[in-house]
């Protein structure tokens, strides 16, 4: 465990680290800040991986036997009632994210707690502070695969009678980089578990299934295969992996590799790190190298626009004047009129009335569809049962506006990008001068990268993630106000009543209860409706407001850079034609020796993605 | 007492047909009246893989429902007792039945649709001579859940049919945990005014409760309390009158042990049990295991299959600990431990022993929906007015729909009062010592003081004053039923 690996993200951080040297060697904070953003990422990168599933399939055990500690609370009867996320920690500690049960809307807090009370905080036991309503558990364990970037979340089961349903994992599910779908060896996929993965994967579509507990039947085998049809059938092309946790527990008591193998667990911890960590590492490299490209041509800009005016003074002065003339443009680019700019501010108006609308129409669909439910039922005999089926679908409502929002977004992030691109484009397009024109174009593949980047799809928007999260992931759809006057004037109908009381006015009175009961329940329906629809849309606005920010602040500081990046080569360009002769082969020699340099530079970040260790992480294994 | 009430509702039948004669959907009528003197009709019903089938073969006590590793029943399936085997095709389309041909695989009955669709099939009606069909007959469902098309409507169209009232009299539910889809299924039999969600004529169990503690020695006893904390629960309660573990597998195979098997495992308990134990792992290492191990891998594989991991791991411990000499006596034990006893108790107390008045509520349900679909017949409200005088006098009724009010928390009183009055209106069984809380054998003047002693306690409640109208109603009730233990009694 201990064994002291080779680094592998080592020459990245170099590579950065040294892109950051030059930039403010040559004086250009904003490309030191640009570059610090990836190095954090790439120090840090955290994977979530969520475990979900149907209540007992064995989630919590299966995450105790990934990371090999018992912490994650297991029993045959209690269920686990609240995401649990384990991460690493140079020790182990646990923390429960409360609220307090007055003031449900309030702050959430983040206490520590003895690693006993854990079952306490994250099952439903309960019995801990009646004061306080639990909405998550965090686990820190000192493990290498954690250590790693790997962050695993438990959540509740779904499909069982106490509140989980389908929608409550959401939250979690659509700031997660995996899914670990868990079903248990006893039987085929069921259509509800089936449904449940199909929704998840539209938050999060990288899966992979596991099936646990196949100690237990002999015929784990036939169900594997049985499973294998279904997902083709659906057109999930996912993999399947059988495990044991049992055995991968009892393996590591006994350290018997053997026993380790027949638990199915090496190709899960493969799959998770080389796939899922070593994955996200890859993609961390490739943006590093493309950050690096952009400061590399950036830097250059100025010391070729230099070195050709220095080397050619009749071109330099149509150089400087072309020069100018994207200096101009440049400017634009930062200002409110540029085109990307309105593009977004138009955007987000747009956007946040259909967001808005959208929520209002699938919880009008709702609500009717809850009246005539009420009109069919009587409220005491079947409020139980309707209140989860309510919360259910008020809660698929909330997801599918989640996910056109995400949709939305992720649409508007490429028509900036797109704009901006185009823009940046056009700055240069009248700049003939050979070399300068193909060193300065160069800038302008500058924001390109940025629409593979921030194009992409709702993930390169960090905005959007852990957006709702607050709503759905701590479950705050809260609880249908009880309906107060059940159990209220009823009359037992068969005991005898209905001799006694003449029939018609029996009749009448039981009418008269039923129709009060309905409209009592339509009433709690609609109060709940209105919360729902505040809260939703509030945190919808809020998301977008984010969104425009991040939009926002990521153009306007690429607007800066180009803009300054012009500037510098304009002011070279402007020095160089005004330089004594006898100066000028000495300057020329002083220039391209910073064009040297930044040429190393560049060759190294290119070398990123060429050596064997970058393309792939060696395989690790826990035990 | 019941054949009064079998009397009234015979009476009533006459009358509706005399009244609906000619009328549509009177052919409900006759067969209301050919299921009053037919055995009670259970049905087994549940999630896909539930093991319905499993159960169903553990109840009869042969392997007569086809089982696999996949989804199976696919047709709901009557199995019921007569004097030759064979097996009857309803189609679905209405048109007349037929009888098809079968052959019996591993025991269990394969059915020949000659071809036809699953889905075209309405049911089948096996007949099938077994001294434990006599008493009730049973229907295998197909599990809900499924993904197979076609398939997962049936059990919905058969608990719950549009313009019939369920063939059904009672209901056997298993599920392995409690899901919210079981709760859909068991809402889809109560549904009617008769009954109100009624927990009276339905069951749940808790099958496959081997699994439940990964088949440890200790599973069952986990599942009981599971089951324990189930029965309490408010949601549930209101639709089933009690919950109860079952290792189906095992039940079925112990009912079904041979001779050969218990040689089997005689042989594999010449190990030590540390030695065992590490093979029992896992399923996998059981049926591989190394070079010396008694049984070829084949014959473990076998065994496995048939007793599942707890299974094997009892037989062994009864065989070892010389509990047992014979594959009767293994037999008698296994059945015991999986659960399958209790079970039969619990059949015969709360299903068999009221048959007289589950039937006629089927019975009752049947003239009423009639009435219902036809509000202006001349001689409707004359029927529903007979029904109410039937529902009223009749003592069972009344202890059933008392019962369903306080399991559906009709009632208001403190628990313990509610959970008395549930047992003296015969919640655990109809028997003297039953309703009073007693031991089985208490002697008669005992059970004669505690009668009276109960009479007086609910008389207080009753007549107290601030006793809301409805408790009062109710403890009424379970006086008349004590009334009437202590008439019995003499």
């Amino acid at each position: 465990m201990a064994m002291s690996a080779p680094d592998p993200q080592g020459d990245v951080r170099a590579a950065l680290e040294l892109g950051v040297k030059a930039a403010t060697a040559y004086g250009r904070p904003d490309l030191v800040q640009r570059l610090n953003v990836t190095l954090e990422r790439v120090r840090k990168p955290d994977v979530q991986v969520v475990a979900i599933g149907e209540f007992k399939q064995g989630k919590s055990s299966l995450v105790n036997a990934i990371v090999n500690v018992n912490i994650c609370p297991v029993d045959d009867d209690i269920a686990t009632a609240v995401h649990t996320i384990v991460r690493h920690g140079e020790e182990r500690r646990a923390f429960a994210l409360v609220k307090a049960a007055n003031d449900p809307d309030g702050e959430g807090q983040r206490i520590a707690i003895p690693l006993d009370q854990i079952r306490a905080y994250a099952t439903e036991l309960g019995g801990i502070d009646p004061s306080v309503i639990v909405k998550g558990v965090e686990i820190e364990v000192p493990r290498k695969l954690l250590a790693d970037g790997l962050i695993l979340v438990d959540t509740p089961g779904v499909g069982g009678l106490s509140g989980a349903h389908a929608a409550a994992g959401m939250g979690a599910i659509s700031v997660a980089d995996a899914l670990l779908f868990i079903s248990d060896a006893s039987q085929e996929y069921t259509r509800a578990e089936m449904d449940y993965l199909a929704q998840a994967m539209e938050l999060c579509p990288g899966a992979v299934c596991v099936m646990t507990k196949t100690d237990l039947y002999p015929r784990w085998r036939d169900v594997l295969e049985i499973n294998k049809g279904h997902l083709a059938r659906l057109g999930l092309n996912l993999p399947i992996l059988a495990v044991s946790s049992m055995l991968r527990m009892e393996a590591i008591r006994r350290e018997d590799k053997e026993l380790n193998a027949q638990s199915g667990f090496p190709a899960l911890i493969q799959y998770i790190s080389n796939d899922l960590i070593a994955g996200k590492a890859r993609t961390n490299r490739l943006t590093a190298q493309r950050e690096l490209y952009g400061v590399c041509d950036q830097l250059a800009g100025q010391f070729e626009a230099e070195k050709s005016a220095l080397t050619d003074p009749a071109a330099g002065a149509a150089l400087v004047a072309g020069l100018e003339r994207a200096k101009t443009r440049a400017e634009a680019l930062r200002g409110q009129a540029a085109r990307w700019s309105t593009t977004l501010n138009d955007g987000v108006g747009d956007l946040t009335s259909d967001i808005d609308f959208d929520l209002r129409a699938r919880m009008r669909a709702v609500m009717a569809e809850s009246d005539s439910a009420i009109e069919a039922f009587d409220p005491l005999d079947s409020w139980d049962e309707f209140e989860p089926w309510l919360t259910n679908a008020v809660s698929q409502a909330v997801v599918a506006n989640y996910r056109y929002l995400t949709e939305r977004a992720a649409t508007l992030s490429s028509d900036v990008a797109g704009h901006f691109g185009q823009e940046g484009q056009e700055l240069f397009a009248d700049l003939e001068i050979h070399n300068a024109a193909n060193v300065l174009s160069r800038v302008s593949i500058d924001p390109h990268i940025e629409v593979e980047d921030l194009g992409r799809g709702a993930k390169g928007l960090s905005a959007l993630r852990g957006s709702y999260s607050g709503f759905l992931m701590v479950g705050l759809l809260g609880s249908l106000p009880v309906l107060a006057t059940v159990g209220a004037a009823i009359i037992p109908i068969q005991i005898g009543a209905g001799l006694i009381l003449g029939r018609k006015t029996l009749k009448d009175e039981k009418e008269r209860a039923l129709q009060r009961r309905r409209s009592d329940a339509k009433n709690a329906v609609r109060r709940y409706s209105d919360e729902v629809q505040f809260q939703v849309g509030k945190d919808s606005r809020d998301t977008l407001r984010r969104v425009q920010r991040q939009l926002r602040d990521h153009y306007s500081a690429r607007a800066e850079e180009l803009n300054r990046s012009t500037s510098e080569a304009l002011k070279s360009a402007q020095d160089a034609v005004r330089v004594a002769e006898a100066d000028k082969s000495k300057r020329i020699k002083d220039v391209q020796a910073e064009l040297d340099r930044i040429k190393n530079m560049r060759a190294q970040a290119e070398r990123l993605t060429q050596s064997p260790t970058g393309q792939s992480a060696p395989a690790r294994q826990a035990v | 007492m019941s054949e009064h009430l079998i009397a009234g509702t015979t009476e009533l039948l006459d009358g509706a047909e005399r009244a609906f004669a000619g009328a549509p959907g009177a052919e409900a009528l006759a067969e209301a009246r050919r299921r009053l003197h037919e055995p009670l009709r259970v049905a087994i019903a549940g999630k896909v893989k539930a093991g319905k089938s499993t159960l169903l073969n553990a109840l009869v006590g042969e392997r007569l429902a086809p089982t696999d590793t996949g989804e199976c029943t696919k047709i709901v399936t009557w199995y019921r007792d007569g004097h030759t085997y064979q097996v009857i095709l309803h189609p679905r389309d209405g048109s007349a039945p037929v009888q098809v041909r079968f052959e019996r695989e591993d025991g269990a009955v394969e059915v020949d649709l000659g071809g036809r669709d699953p889905v075209s099939v309405d049911h089948l009606d096996i007949t099938w001579p077994s001294s434990n069909l006599r008493k009730i007959t049973l229907i295998d469902t197909p599990g809900v859940d499924t993904l197979s098309e076609g398939v997962a409507e049936k059990a919905y169209e058969f608990l719950d049919p549009k313009d019939t009232e369920t063939p059904a009299d009672a209901v056997l539910y298993l599920m392995k945990h409690i899901h919210a889809s079981d709760m859909r299924l068991l809402e889809a039999f109560h549904d009617e005014a008769v009954s109100q969600p009624n927990p009276v004529n339905a069951i749940a169990v808790l099958s496959r409760a081997d699994e439940i503690g990964g088949g440890r020695v200790d599973s069952m006893a986990s599942a009981r309390k599971i089951a324990a904390r189930l029965a309490r629960d408010s949601r549930l309660r209101r639709l089933v009158q009690v919950v109860i573990p079952v290792a189906g597998l095992l039940a079925e195979s112990a009912e079904t042990l041979t001779e050969r098997e218990f040689k089997l495992l005689t042989e594999l308990a010449t190990m030590s049990r540390s030695e065992l134990e590490t093979y029992l792992l896992s399923a996998d290492r059981f049926i591989q295991g190394t070079p010396g191990m008694p049984l070829t891998s084949l014959e473990r594989e076998e065994l496995l299959g048939r007793l599942g991991i707890y299974g094997i791991r009892q037989s062994l411990a009864l065989v070892r600990s010389k509990t047992v000499h014979s594959s009767v006596e293994l037999s008698r034990e296994l059945v015991s431990r999986s659960g399958l006893t209790d079970l039969q108790t619990i059949l015969t107390t709360l299903f068999v022993d009221r048959a007289a008045v589950l039937k006629c509520r089927s019975a009752l349900l049947a003239v009423e929906r009639l009435c219902e679909q036809n509000p202006d017949h001349p001689g409707a409200a004359g029927l529903r007015l007979q029904i109410e005088q039937i529902m009223a006098m009749a003592h069972p009724f009344n202890e059933l729909a008392t019962l369903a009010a306080i399991r559906t928390g009709r009632i208001k009183a403190r628990e313990q009062d509610l959970l008395d009055l549930e047992r003296t209106l015969g919640a655990n069984g109809t028997t003297p010592w039953q309703r009073l809380g007693l031991k089985q054998d208490t002697p008669a003047d005992q059970i004669r003081t505690a009668a009276y002693e109960s009479i007086a306690r609910w008389q207080r409640l009753a007549e107290n004053p601030l006793s809301p109208h409805e408790l009062s109603q109710a403890a009424r009730i379970g006086i008349r039923s004590l009334e009437e233990l202590a008439v019995s009694l003499g």
